[in-house]
């Protein structure tokens, strides 16, 4: 009953609940975004084993935020976090341009999973305050982003760091979910 | 056996999902027009052109027009992005090109993008329909006007039209999207992409 009551009350306030994956290879800035949404600042971080889990509200959403570990030895647990995920936030390390394949390769198997089939996918270009990174378009074409035909996909220039982007891709996903993307 | 029954019956009865390209430079209206397709042919209510951003990627719809079901690729238009439009045309069943009709001075570079969207041999045949859009405006030009100034050589044996309307009020969209679903049922293109999947089956 009070979860009825809950229900009502958040859909006549317009609040939306989002649960989001955070994922991308190791040392590229997951739990940084996570904190940087979260507080507005930059926290010292290291890496993650397991998970952090955050909300964030913004624009009338609840965002739940996953921020899953990327180390190669604990990318298959990511799996068990993928069902009732409305969007992944995968993040690329933009300097590292000697793992952007690795990077592409774990991004479209995790776009092949059944059960984020419905889940939109923002990607962030990460580290652009770092001498050499790639730039959007660059970063598009090294993961092969056009090969996505089923499912709406963007992808920002960021900055954790800087707070540069960040906010952008996330008016981004609360607009594409809101106007049922997918 | 049953495989082959089962690709028959599939080609036969089976209802083709029309996939149509939306193109054009950016700030053209893509996005804006894909959230009024969605309004006009769902019940989802779309964006309201004012919380619409550059889209960076590729925005999706999924719609029932005239009992087809089409798929929309909305891809975005900003000069570094343009690359990626050619890995879609393979499966493009049609394109709609936008362009700003109140803005002249970017006429240009939207002719030389079609012109370039059009010469690819990806899109051979597909249909064409050219959105002379932002009518809402009082400087826009007719669908005529724009149609004179691109002055399109090799269109002779593509099948296209021009026409007015604005994704803000909807003016003109219904009419021209139901056109273009009625021209890709009948198109060769449509032939050739579903013998093409049917070849490589499911």
């Amino acid at each position: 009953m009070g979860i009825l009551f809950t229900r009502m009350f958040s859909s006549l306030f317009g609040n939306k609940e989002a649960r989001i994956l955070v994922l991308g290879l190791d040392n590229a800035g997951k739990t940084t975004i996570l904190y940087r949404l979260q507080m507005g600042e930059v926290v010292s971080t290291i890496p993650t084993i397991g998970f952090n889990v955050e909300t964030v509200q913004y624009n009338n959403i609840k965002f739940q935020v996953w921020d899953l570990g990327g180390q190669t030895s604990i990318r298959p647990y990511w799996r068990c976090y993928f069902p009732n995920t409305q969007a992944i936030i995968y993040v690329v390390d933009s300097s590292d341009t000697d793992r952007l394949v690795v990077a592409r390769e774990e991004f479209h198997a995790i776009l092949e999973e059944e059960e984020l089939r419905g889940a939109v996918a923002l990607v962030f270009a990460n580290k652009q305050d770092l001498p050499g990174a790639l730039d959007d378009a660059a970063v598009t074409e090294a993961l092969e982003l056009h090969k996505i035909k089923n499912r709406q996909w963007a992808i920002f220039k960021a900055s954790a760091i800087k707070g540069e982007g960040l906010f952008e891709g996330l008016d981004w996903l609360s607009n594409t979910l809101k106007s049922g993307g997918g | 056996m049953f495989s082959l029954f089962y690709g028959l019956w599939k080609y036969l009865f089976s209802k083709t999902e029309f996939h149509v390209l939306i193109l054009g430079i950016d700030k053209a209206g893509k996005t804006t027009l894909l959230e009024k397709l969605k309004s006009l042919y769902s019940n989802l209510e779309g964006l309201s052109p004012d919380r619409i951003v550059p889209t960076v990627g590729l925005n999706i719809g999924r719609l029932e027009v005239l009992n087809a079901k089409l798929v929309f690729w909305d891809l975005g238009g900003q000069p570094g992005l343009r690359s990626i439009w050619e890995k879609y045309y393979e499966e493009a069943h049609a394109v709609i090109y936008v362009i700003d009709a109140a803005c002249p001075s970017k006429f240009e570079d939207s002719k030389s993008a079609l012109e370039k969207v059009l010469r690819h041999e990806d899109l051979q045949g597909a249909p064409l329909l050219v959105l002379a859009n932002k009518q809402d405006l009082p400087e826009a030009v007719s669908a005529e006007e724009l149609s004179r100034y691109l002055d399109l050589k090799k269109l002779d044996e593509r099948v296209y039209m021009f026409e007015a309307v604005s994704g803000y009020d909807g003016m003109g969209i219904k009419d021209s999207v139901e056109w273009l679903v009625d021209i890709m049922e009948r198109s060769k293109r449509t032939e050739i992409l579903r013998a093409r999947a049917g070849v490589r089956g499911p």
